[in-house]
């Protein structure tokens, strides 16, 4: 956990020296769709990680929601 | 000065647009496994509508028809079922193979992101899964708050909490008996735009499940004696907890005006022995103003859980024991394309084609295709 911890401190850390202040008139192509963290169509990012979830032992990283799948 | 405040406020009302979350789409999944194992057709609906701007609600629902079969060991003797079980059974009968299985899951969740004054979001959740077998029920909730006036920057902290029954059949006595089996799901995010082309985000996350986590479907070979030429298949059995701790990283980029990156990073580890690590990307290009293409690929690797092996001559009294290759060491790589073609400014249509292999002898295609009305 501390090697995580550490992690993310380290990025906000050189995140903060690398940044600049992006006005709200200069976000237009942040607010692209094919910009958002979902990709252009959540639908197939809900499947995608349904798929992940039910062949593979690992899981998480990508929200706290997502429902439950006995996939067991 | 009024031109260039009248360019910035267009500007903004341009980027606000597109930022319009007013959407209903409905999409189809197609999912087939080579040799005969699992097929899923899945059918779903998502409704996403903003009240204002403080509020936005998203509800969806899917229904999975899930056939076909899944490996594992069983007594041939007895026929190729999940249950084919028993002590002392003729090792020659002890099959590794095929169980025919089917299933449908129908899952629904409704989401609702409420904005303050200062515009921090509070984002709450509720979401309910049922299958024959299989009922899950879950609660979340997350807090993001603005760091810095311009919105460049902001923590988020959320939880969720699954109350899942699993029916479990008893060989024995013929009847099934509803168990418990929980999970909590918590993460930490930094979010940072770094420039007015790309933005980071850092995430920290703990999952705990608790309860019974064992397959009800998936046997194990114990006491394999090959003197007698005897075996014991039984139930496979996992531990009641398991721990979790991971951190992701994603990076986005518009690279020029029409082609955007997008890569992530996941590395996951608990207390079963389990490490994983997770490349993704995807490519998106757009095409006048009405095609976007989509490339993707993504890279996967884990380590085996601790008390699984796939031998039929390995376990003999331990306590926990698993044949589920999920569970076994293996690296995958998925290849991801999609089209979507913009009909209009309402319509749109769109249609992928993946392909997911794993390093274990599993590989499916699947194939997305929808349509999605904007208002």
């Amino acid at each position: 956990m501390k090697v995580f911890s550490s992690t993310l401190l380290v990025s906000i850390f050189l995140l903060s020296g690398c940044t600049v202040d992006v006005k709200p008139w200069e976000k237009e192509t942040l607010a692209k769709p094919t910009m958002k963290e979902t990709g252009t169509n959540p639908g197939i990012k809900k499947y995608e990680e349904h798929i992940y979830f039910s062949k593979e032992a690992s899981r998480g990283g990508s929200g706290v929601a997502g429902g439950g799948c006995g996939c067991n | 000065m009024q031109l260039k405040i009248s360019l910035a406020a267009a500007t903004l009302i341009s980027a606000m647009a597109l930022q319009a979350e007013d959407y209903v789409s409905v999409q189809y999944l197609q999912y087939d496994e080579n040799k005969n194992r699992t097929s899923i057709s899945a059918p779903s609906l998502i409704f996403n509508k903003d009240f204002g701007t403080d509020y936005t609600l998203n509800l969806n629902f899917v229904a999975d028809a899930v056939s076909g079969a899944s490996e594992t060991w069983y007594d041939g003797a007895s026929g190729a079922s999940a249950f084919s079980r028993g002590e002392n059974v003729n090792a020659d009968d002890v099959t590794y193979g095929n169980v025919d299985y089917e299933d449908t899951r129908t899952a629904g969740g409704a989401v609702l992101t409420t904005r303050f004054d200062n515009r921090d979001e509070l984002t709450t959740g509720l979401n309910y899964s049922m299958e024959n077998d299989f009922k899950s029920t879950e609660v979340s909730g997350e807090y993001m708050h603005w760091l810095d006036s311009s919105k460049n920057s902001s923590l988020s902290f959320g939880a969720s909490y699954q109350f899942n029954e699993v029916l479990v059949h008893d060989t024995v006595s013929g009847g099934s008996e509803a168990v418990d089996a929980d999970a909590i799901n918590v993460q930490l995010s930094y979010f940072q735009n770094l420039n007015a082309e790309s933005y980071l985000k850092a995430s920290i996350f703990y999952i705990g499940d608790s309860g019974y986590l064992t397959s009800p479907y998936l046997n194990v070979v114990r006491n394999y004696d090959s003197v007698a030429n005897t075996a014991d298949v039984v139930q496979e059995n996992r531990p009641d907890s398991r721990a979790a701790y991971g951190i992701s990283l994603k990076y986005a980029n518009a690279i020029t005006d029409n082609l955007s990156a997008h890569v992530s990073y996941r590395y996951y580890s608990d207390d079963w022995d389990i490490d994983s690590h997770t490349i993704d990307s995807d490519f998106y290009y757009e095409l006048h103003d009405d095609w976007v293409f989509k490339v993707g690929l993504r890279y996967y690797m884990q380590s085996e859980a601790s008390f699984y092996n796939a031998d039929k001559d390995h376990f003999t009294n331990e306590e926990y024991a698993s044949s589920d290759k999920r569970l076994s060491d293996f690296n995958s790589l998925t290849y991801k394309s999609d089209v979507e073609y913009f009909i209009s400014e309402e319509w749109s249509v769109n249609l992928g084609a993946n392909y997911y292999d794993q390093s274990t002898d599993l590989s499916a295609t699947y194939f997305v295709g929808g349509v999605t009305y904007r208002f």
